[in-house]
């Protein structure tokens, strides 16, 4: 270690901070507002309950009401509700949770895998949404293809079904760019280090 | 109760900055970087400072909350590293109170070591600081052994650097 050895010694050489903060400057800092990864994780996963859960209020839920009720499905769409909000609350509590755990005191191993399981929970509440829009696409469009097939007749509803095909792998596509995006831009560098991190230890 | 322990915090915070002083040089290549992770540095270090209990020294436990901002929780990406920025890194330093040579090594060494990844830089920047094996591998969270070895790496590529 003789090369760095001498590195060493001037870096215990090297001289203090030249332009040192006062206490008065360090107090103004110290109640300044954070701006740190995780603060982001919280607004941008809270937005993300808010903003799945008012979509609906944009869409004439009266009209489409009417039309599952024309369909028979009102019993399913009760108890499918009822569930949702279930685990809609589940989710909310167990990010809030993991969110609350975080801390900075932890070992810098420990801190990192906290703020990940805080981010997955997002992503499997997201997944869990996608796939309960998929779930009722499909069930309204099978149902409506028993209940109309004489009337509109195989080759259309062919065409019907293509079209909701399209439209929803076209949404899901969408959905998954934006998150590959948003949490890339917001994750790539702890994912690195978490991995760099981990990397030796897994196997101990 | 609460001005007694902020009145605290300032003192300690002031008498140790020039340890986050360190960090955000290391982390950091530009001035307006190196005053973002300092402010930040300084609300995590106050915002948890209700927690540090006595038991281990304060510039201890400032170590870990520093570095984990600086790894986990700073947001900038310190990707670019421009050639000057480097070189205002030393502004702060002031060349009339040590040798030249020193000077030289000490530029060369930061230059080296902002070209670890954040891992290595804290392996580096904790053996640099003469910190024993296993406050790093409680520092990191990961096995005594393992921090012996992640670290000879780190050294291995920072001599590299250094001295090609």
């Amino acid at each position: 270690m003789d090369l760095l050895d001498n590195y060493k010694k001037a870096w215990k050489n090297q001289p203090e901070e030249a332009s040192k903060r006062s206490t008065i400057e360090i107090y103004k800092l110290a109640h300044s507002r954070s701006a740190s990864i995780v603060k982001w994780i919280f607004i941008i996963g809270i937005l993300e309950f808010v903003i799945l859960n008012t979509l609906s209020f944009f869409m004439d839920t009266d009209k489409s009401n009417e039309e599952l009720n024309a369909l028979g499905l009102e019993r399913f769409i009760f108890y499918f509700s009822f569930i949702y909000y279930v685990v809609l609350a589940y989710f909310l509590i167990l990010f809030y949770l993991n969110y609350k755990r975080i801390s900075v005191i932890d070992n810098t191993r420990v801190l990192m895998k906290k703020i990940l399981v805080t981010r997955k929970t997002v992503k499997r509440y997201v997944i869990f949404n996608i796939l309960m829009t998929a779930l009722i696409v499909i069930i309204v469009t099978i149902t409506t293809v028993q209940n109309e097939f004489d009337i509109v007749g195989s080759e259309n509803i062919i065409l019907i079904v293509l079209i909701l095909l399209v439209l929803l792998v076209l949404t899901l596509g969408i959905m998954w760019l934006f998150y590959q995006l948003l949490y890339g831009f917001l994750l790539k560098k702890l994912n690195t280090n978490y991995k760099e991190l981990a990397k030796l230890d897994t196997n101990s | 109760m609460q001005k007694d322990l902020e009145r605290k915090f300032l003192l300690d915070f002031e008498a140790n900055q020039n340890i986050v002083h360190k960090i955000c040089r290391i982390y950091t290549t530009n001035k307006d970087a190196h005053n973002d992770l300092f402010q930040e540095i300084t609300i995590q270090v106050w915002k948890n400072y209700l927690k540090f209990r006595g038991d281990s020294k304060f510039s201890t436990w400032m170590y870990r909350v520093a570095l984990n901002t600086a790894i986990s929780l700073y947001r900038k990406s310190t990707r670019i590293v421009k050639t000057q920025d480097i070189n205002t890194v030393a502004y702060k330093i002031e060349a009339t109170q040590y040798d030249d040579t020193e000077e030289i090594q000490l530029k060369a060494l930061y230059a080296a070591i902002h070209r670890l990844n954040d891992i290595e830089k804290a392996l580096i920047f904790l053996y640099l600081e003469d910190k024993p094996y296993k406050e790093i591998s409680e520092t990191l969270g990961i096995t005594n052994v393992n921090a012996r070895v992640k670290m000879n790496r780190a050294k291995e590529k920072l001599k590299n650097i250094l001295n090609p």
